[in-house]
């Protein structure tokens, strides 16, 4: 490959840029200045004063150095709610993606109605998480709750059932909500990958003989690998995030306390702000660190393919 | 000519009144927000915009979701609302962070006087709030139920109260006949601190030691009492999801329990009225048992107060005059709102319109604060951590003796901060 350099002008005796170069400059200067002002500067920011101790109960913000990082690892709240978020994220990333592709292979298939029924699988994700979270409030509760009233009526003693008195059966009910309302999107960009598989790879299949199984083993599978990858990203960090599911059906509850509604109180109940920034940090690096893992996985498909 | 003279005269009339008008209501024009717990009554606006001419937009919140509002918003140097709600337990914390203006030059030394409860607002001298709801702690039941139990004797001990609930389940009138907040939320916390008191011990020492780790200490008999009763079948496991409201309003309102451990006595009015309860009549205050007979309660008094960073200072403060106005005070009893000036309690009881008014004059008496060296700074972190605590008792994933450790572990670790 050759690749051909412009030579540069020079004006005045300085070597000046060349048009394209300054034009290409002003075209990324808004996302630059943008992301510079939103995301890099307050993430510096934040990083530094988590090196300080900022409560505005005490007077002055004193450089504490990684007090708040080495504090949070004989912090027992922080481990429980660390637990807690680990295990909503292993259950959550892998019922979306299994769940969830296998209900995009199913969608992929109808043929007729598929634009509405589409619109009612995405419902849950448009809702907001604190409206689907009241709705499951509801499905759960002990007395008139519709869960206990089904599993009531089929002869089960589950009447007047308190499903957040058990730690095993909160922590479930809680990641079902957040699967609920997240696995929608999974659906959607797995299934936009499984339309874009051309026909005839299939047809070639099928003239060979092969099964609808090997099929999608074969054929469907390796061709949606960067979509699943994508879905499993936004999985992830959404797992890690989770709050809105937990806070509105346990509050702060322990057994179900996830890290982000730990930061929460560290930060707006004890006021303990440096400390919540440094662990929000925390969570930022372990979120971004997995998802990296999917990332980089992804750009390798996308290059070679 | 007669009605030219008459035209005049209005004018001149109108001439006249228009500036006594403006000298009556000088801040009439300008409109003000203020933040309290749900909820209030809904003439508020309108009446205090008659009185004064300012406008008012007043936002509710239920009592738990307004802290996280107005941290959020004083921390970035903004106000939440211009007159906001004040707890007694936010004192050591809102102090020190002096998010609060001063309210000493603006309410006169009588008001100071009769309200007694200023006093747990008033941080090295200054007043940061002024105690618009009179709220300690008194137990109450319903008589009926207790009645048609058999229960004809007002329980004075814990034993006694034990009892006259296993009558009212057994007999099959209610199901879980006390109603006791298990949830993560803060009603779980003050009910556990007034049967702290009832079991005769305090949470702290003067040095702000922890009380209630050791098994004979009033703390940690008070937490396995709440277990035994939930044990016993006395309160509906489901207390562990359900806030205190929740708990008052949708259980006790519908006869769905006898007995409200940690009773407000404002909530006598709207328990009694009809139109918000459907055990009107049978609702009655006792005094709170204890293990020794003798009655002991504490204050939680809740303030209104305007943060520093209001826009509207003067007119915030005059919604806070005419909110804890004698005779705005007698009105909003009908609301639910017990009040705070001696002089409206006085004549309403003389008027015979306080509702079990000889109880709860006499609770009054027994009312301790439930710090007395003064509401820590990190009180709103021990309090989380005993409601948390007592919510995974309950849910039998700690024993008593791992909660009340926790508590401790929780307030050495506040301290030490």
């Amino acid at each position: 490959m050759t690749v051909a350099v412009a030579p540069r002008a020079t004006i005045g005796g300085r070597t000046a840029l060349p048009g394209d170069a300054v034009l290409g400059m002003l075209m990324v200067a808004p996302i630059v200045i943008t992301m510079a002002a939103l995301v890099i500067i307050p993430l510096g920011q934040t990083v530094w004063d988590s090196l300080h101790r900022i409560n505005p109960m005490q007077a002055g913000t004193p450089f504490i150095g990684l007090a708040n990082y080495s504090r949070m690892f004989a912090d027992a709240d922080v481990g429980h709610a660390w637990t807690n978020t680990l295990i909503y994220v292993g259950i959550a990333v892998t019922i979306e993606t299994v769940v969830g592709i296998l209900a995009a292979a199913l969608i992929n298939q109808v043929k007729v109605g598929r634009q509405w029924l589409l619109a009612a699988v995405i419902l849950p994700w448009a809702l907001p998480g604190v409206v689907n979270s009241v709705i499951w409030l509801w499905i759960y509760q002990p007395g008139a709750g519709l869960l206990n009233g089904i599993l009531t009526a089929f002869g089960l003693p589950f009447d007047n059932h308190v499903w957040f008195n058990d730690r095993t059966s909160a922590l479930i009910a809680v990641v079902v909500v957040h699967i609920w309302r997240m696995m929608p999107l999974t659906i959607v960009i797995v299934l936009a990958a499984m339309q874009s598989i051309p026909g005839h790879l299939y047809e070639a299949a099928h003239i060979d003989g092969a099964t609808r199984p090997q099929m999608f083993f074969s054929i469907t599978l390796p061709l949606i690998r960067s979509a699943i990858a994508v879905a499993m990203t936004n999985s992830i960090v959404a797992g890690f995030n989770i709050f809105d599911e937990a806070w509105v059906l346990a509050g702060a509850s322990l057994e179900t306390r996830p890290i982000l509604v730990q930061i929460y109180l560290e930060t707006f109940q004890n006021l303990r702000f440096s400390y919540g920034m440094a662990l929000s940090l925390l969570l930022t690096a372990v979120s971004l660190g997995v998802s990296l893992i999917f990332v980089l996985r992804l750009y390798r498909t996308t290059r070679f393919e | 000519m007669k009605r030219l003279v008459l035209t005049a005269i209005a004018l001149a009339a109108l001439a006249v009144a228009a500036p006594a008008s403006a000298q009556d209501k000088p801040l009439a024009g300008t409109s003000i927000t203020v933040l309290m717990p749900s909820p209030q009554s809904p003439n508020i606006a309108s009446e205090f915009e008659a009185a004064t001419g300012i406008k008012v937009d007043l936002q509710t919140l239920s009592w738990d979701d307004i802290r996280p509002k107005l941290v959020a918003a004083l921390i970035a140097g903004t106000a939440p609302a211009d007159v906001t709600e004040f707890d007694w337990s936010w004192t050591g914390q809102f102090s020190a962070a002096d998010w609060y203006l001063p309210l000493n030059d603006a309410i006169d030394a009588d008001t100071v006087k009769d309200i007694v409860g200023s006093t747990i607002f008033t941080v090295n001298g200054n007043l940061l709030g002024v105690p618009y709801t009179n709220d300690f702690r008194v137990m109450l039941i319903n008589k009926k139920h207790f009645a048609d139990a058999g229960v004809t004797d007002t329980p004075k001990t814990l034993d006694e109260l034990v009892a006259a609930a296993k009558k009212i389940k057994e007999a099959g009138i209610v199901e879980y006949p006390i109603g006791l907040p298990l949830s993560p939320t803060e009603g779980a916390s003050t009910s556990w601190y007034l049967l702290t008191k009832a079991f005769g011990g305090e949470l702290f020492d003067a040095d702000f030691n922890p009380q209630f780790t050791s098994p004979d200490s009033a703390g940690y008999k008070a937490m396995a009492f709440e277990m035994q009763l939930l044990k016993d079948g006395l309160v509906d496991p489901a207390s562990t999801g359900l806030r205190d409201a929740q708990i008052n309003d949708n259980m006790f309102a519908k006869g769905l329990t006898s007995i409200m451990i940690s009773g407000e006595p404002g909530r006598l009015g709207q328990m009694n009225d009809p139109a918000q309860s459907q055990v009107a009549g049978d609702v009655e205050a006792i005094l709170v048992p204890t293990v020794s007979g003798k009655t002991r309660s504490y204050g939680l008094l809740e303030a209104l107060a305007v943060p520093r960073a209001s826009q509207n200072q003067e007119a915030a403060i005059a919604f806070v005059k005419w909110f804890t106005s004698k005779e705005f005070q007698i009105e909003n009893y009908g609301n639910g709102v017990l009040p705070t000036r001696t002089s409206a309690l006085a004549e309403l009881n003389q008027q015979g319109k306080l509702q079990s008014g000889d109880v709860l004059v006499e609770e009054s008496k027994y009312v301790e604060a439930l710090f007395p060296q003064g509401t820590p700074t990190w009180y709103p972190e021990f309090s989380t951590a005993v409601n948390t605590a007592i919510n995974s008792a309950a849910k039998g994933q700690m024993t008593v003796d791992e909660a009340v450790a926790s508590i401790a572990a929780a307030v050495e670790q506040a301290k030490a901060q």
